[in-house]
């Protein structure tokens, strides 16, 4: 079964005098409780506008209380510029421009969508990756 | 202030017919406070392990890795709920996993629960200049 490998490392050579951070961690990605690799994958780019405000980056169309993760990277250069991240009504964070984050996204229940919002002024590029345990395909219309 | 520089790295050899090999880094400007690298024996009461202060607007990157042990050192399979204090879950970690990302822009902190029984955290956080 084919797996996909998280690998964060995280240094500082001047945040303590004399004492460097080096921070270093590594996961498979693998389904809910199991040894089987998360193998649903969605990676896109796209532009954010203050205008529109909130937008759903992906909604919660799986199985609530699974494994599942999230990419996203502020592509602005522009430091004055952030998004909001957050899921649903919790707001948990703002990303800077050129700043990434790698989180889980458990879909606790059907109303914990992702949601991305451009601050301040202008638009936003980002580009994100979605790994899924399990994804409900939208209904025919 | 000092220069914070996190790079995530996504790789498979067999997740697609063409092989998966994706870096990002940055360069972040982080001050004090700052907690570099610190473990935590995190119980099922999450207002008992708040491992980030309350923000007050500021933005901390925050690094968690569940350990897949508990406080005696036997392997768990357990999940390490990530909240916001107040109790509001945002994100949940099983043994062996880890998260970076940065929390702010609101007045809360972060703690972590054990889903039961205790979990050994390792977790840091730094504060954006």
């Amino acid at each position: 079964m084919a797996t996909t490998t998280a690998t964060v490392s995280i240094t500082s050579s001047d945040l303590v005098p004399g004492m460097p951070v080096s921070i270093n961690a590594s996961s498979t990605l693998y389904q809910t409780g199991t040894t089987t690799g998360l193998e649903l994958v969605e990676m896109g780019r796209g532009t954010l506008t203050q205008a529109s405000g909130a937008d759903a980056l992906a909604d919660a169309l799986g199985t609530a209380d699974t494994t599942n993760w999230v990419y996203i990277c502020n592509k602005s250069t522009n430091v004055e510029q952030y998004m909001i991240i957050g899921i649903h009504e919790t707001k948990i964070g703002h990303l800077g421009s050129e700043e990434w984050l790698w989180m889980p996204w458990n879909m606790g229940d059907s109303d914990a969508e992702i949601n991305i919002e451009a601050e301040a002024s202008g638009s936003i590029d980002y580009e994100y990756a979605i790994y899924r345990s399990t994804n409900t395909l939208p209904a025919k219309t | 202030m000092a220069t914070l520089i996190p790079t995530l790295t996504l790789s498979s050899t067999d997740a697609t017919t063409d092989l998966l090999s994706f870096s990002v880094t940055d360069s972040l400007s982080v001050t004090a406070p700052h907690i570099g690298l610190a473990k935590a024996s995190v119980t099922t009461v999450g207002a008992n392990n708040i491992i980030q202060p309350a923000t007050d607007g500021q933005t901390y990157y925050v690094y968690v890795k569940h350990t897949g042990v508990d406080a005696s050192g036997s392997a768990v399979s357990t999940t390490l709920n990530l909240e916001l204090t107040g109790d509001v879950v945002f994100g949940k970690l099983a043994a062996g996993e880890f998260a970076f990302l940065p929390v702010g822009g609101h007045s809360l902190g972060v703690q972590l629960q054990a889903s039961s029984g205790t979990i050994v955290a390792e977790y840091a956080y730094f504060t954006k200049a």
